[in-house]
């Protein structure tokens, strides 16, 4: 038994060598554009993380006296319907709308690389799970939103819901499409022939050797999710008020459109930017991770 | 050709199947009554009973399935406990205004794209190259509303060019101008995957044989990049517009809420904040089904775009 635990680790070898992270972040750094999409999307990480600290004001702290005002003076980008100040929701909006992202990233990339991985390890599974996978693309996420949300009732539950369910279908095929590739290995017959239990062969043969091509893209997917997720809260199926979220927030500045415009654009070119940075470093990863584009 | 519709039509009917299941597991799982909300919002516990027996809703949830398969087929999709209207009824009206947003944001997207990203790769590495990339990464980040916000505030408010709310009825009695904000804020979301893939497509095929050939014969530059470089490079562009059709879905939604278009999308939006359930269901439905044909409808424009497709 100690020679297959031995004979594992030279199949991920190869992956691990390749994120090692040093090499990968100086690679990405070096692409200027890249560079300072990263910068300004750990700054807006940060932001969000110690909200408490950063944010001027009470997110949630009503002022009537002072509605609508525009940005500068006390308000660095003035303040909303309800006298709230735009800059403190909007710091503490970051952080529920990436919290939104990363929930239908990781909870949808777990579930769909479990599926794809499992679908090319056991053949007769694999029919199964690619029609459910179908079933589930023939929903497109907007909808997936829209049906959790008369079900369930609209909030950020069922936002998170619809963001991982979307998610699923598109890291399966591609995670199914990357282990097709590894089963095909040699290493994997040889550890077959070892006795290798399947879970070991699952863990360690086969997913660490799809891990990259998982993870780039959900890197390229975050950023979607992130639109599809605002734009859900835009439609009023998310986060309710007063509950600070930036497509919500764009939602409710849009009765106000033509009297404070800020209201509803301060926090739509929020998203832009978060999405923005998110794209430019998803496809800069792509390219340094992704062993095809390397050669 | 036929064979091959055909051999799609067998493909997508799992899909068909799954997306009317789940729309009958929303019914099962909903906290309403299906047979109350059959009956109407105001009748009788007689009728409800009735409705109740006369449905089965007391046997194997198989068979209620496809009884429920019946219904959808026969266009019996219950009753809006807002309007009491037959779902099916406001289905018919809103259909109609949510396939002209549709059309209208490709037509505005599709000719835009595949000019931008041509123009991209015709003078690759060019300021001009540089700048249409850029555009089309951003327009992939924006979010739709922002768009639609920007547009109804400044061409629809402050310039005053164009309406920026509702359908002046179609298009073709007088309805044109309104619909021109709300197909360019549909048509925007799919403008930059366009074109990046046209340019990716065209410069992949400017290195083929076959207009080295068509170069070598003489031919004119714009004969060479439209009549063989472009037709061979609309390929791969036609199967990413069935990917993107679910963004044009989600868009056509958000875009009908934005400009109160009085679409399926808009439709389904009110339904479910006004908790009108079975008016809901049916239009989640009618708009999964929208998305199966309009992968359907690609996926046969592919065969005939590329007759290799035929004979594989």
């Amino acid at each position: 038994m100690s020679t297959t635990i031995n004979a594992a680790p030279a199949a991920p070898a190869t992956a691990s060598s390749e994120m090692s992270r040093p090499s990968v972040l100086r690679r990405i750094m070096r692409d200027r554009v890249a560079g300072a999409a990263a910068i300004i999307l750990t700054v807006v990480v940060v932001a969000a993380l110690f909200a408490e600290w950063i944010a001027p004001y009470d997110p949630y702290a009503i002022n009537l006296l002072n509605v609508m005002a525009p940005p500068g003076g006390d308000h660095l980008l003035g303040t909303d319907s309800n006298g709230r100040d735009i800059l403190s929701r909007l710091i503490y909006g970051t952080r529920n709308t990436l919290m939104l992202g990363l929930v239908g990233v990781i909870f949808g990339g777990l579930l769909g690389g479990l599926l794809g991985i499992l679908a090319a390890f056991y053949k007769p599974l694999d029919g199964w799970i690619m029609r459910l996978v179908d079933v589930l693309l023939a929903f497109p996420a907007i909808l997936i939103g829209l049906a959790v949300a008369a079900i369930a009732g609209a909030g950020m539950t069922a936002v998170l819901i619809a963001l991982v369910v979307a998610t699923i279908p598109d890291v399966a095929r591609v995670a199914r499409g990357a282990a097709i590739g590894v089963m095909e290995q040699e290493f994997m017959e040889a550890g077959r022939a070892l006795g290798v239990s399947d879970f070991t062969l699952i863990w360690r043969y086969l997913t660490l050797n799809c891990i990259s091509t998982i993870f780039v893209f959900l890197t390229l997917r975050f950023g979607q999710i992130i639109l599809i997720g605002s734009a859900l809260s835009f439609l009023g199926m998310g986060a309710q008020p007063p509950t600070a979220e930036l497509g919500m927030m764009a939602a409710q500045g849009r009765d106000f459109l033509f009297m404070a415009p800020h209201i509803a654009t301060v926090p739509s070119l929020a998203i832009f930017v978060i999405v923005l940075c998110a794209n430019l470093l998803g496809d800069a990863i792509r390219d340094v991770l992704d062993p095809r584009l390397q050669q | 050709m036929g064979r091959q519709i055909i051999h799609r039509l067998v493909i997508s009917f799992p899909a068909l199947i799954g997306v009317l299941f789940l729309c009958f597991v929303m019914m099962q799982v909903a906290p309403a009554d299906p047979a109350q909300i059959i009956a109407g919002p105001d009748a009788k516990q007689e009728t409800i009973d009735a409705i109740r027996l006369e449905l089965g809703l007391d046997r194997p949830i198989i068979v209620q399935f496809i009884e429920y398969i019946g219904r959808v087929i026969q266009g019996d999709l219950g009753r809006s406990i807002i309007s009491n209207k037959a779902v099916s009824e406001e289905l018919a009206q809103t259909i109609g205004p949510t396939l002209e947003l549709m059309v209208g944001g490709l037509a505005m997207a599709i000719p835009l794209g595949i000019m931008l990203g041509t123009f991209a790769a015709v003078k690759r590495g060019t300021l001009i190259d540089r700048a249409i990339m850029a555009i089309s990464v951003a327009g992939v980040s924006m979010p739709i509303f922002f768009i639609g916000l920007l547009l109804i505030q400044y061409v629809g408010f402050k310039w005053d060019l164009l309406p920026f709310t509702g359908r002046n009825g179609p298009f073709w009695a007088g309805g044109f101008t309104s619909m021109i904000l709300p197909c360019l804020t549909l048509g925007s979301v799919l403008i930059g995957p366009i074109a990046r893939l046209t340019r990716t497509a065209v410069l992949e095929v400017l290195g083929a044989d076959f207009v080295r050939t068509a170069r070598a014969k003489g031919l004119r530059e714009r004969t060479v990049i439209i009549g063989h470089a472009l037709r061979n490079a609309l390929i791969p562009v036609v199967t990413l517009i069935g990917l993107q059709a679910a963004y044009l879905l989600g868009g056509a939604v958000v875009t009908e809420t934005m400009f109160s278009w009085p679409g399926v999308g808009r439709l389904a939006v009110g339904a479910i904040i006004s908790s009108d359930f079975p008016t809901a269901q049916g239009a989640i439905m009618i708009l999964a089904l929208a998305f199966l044909l309009i992968n359907l409808l690609v996926d046969v424009f592919y065969v005939y775009l590329d007759p290799r497709m035929q004979r594989g």
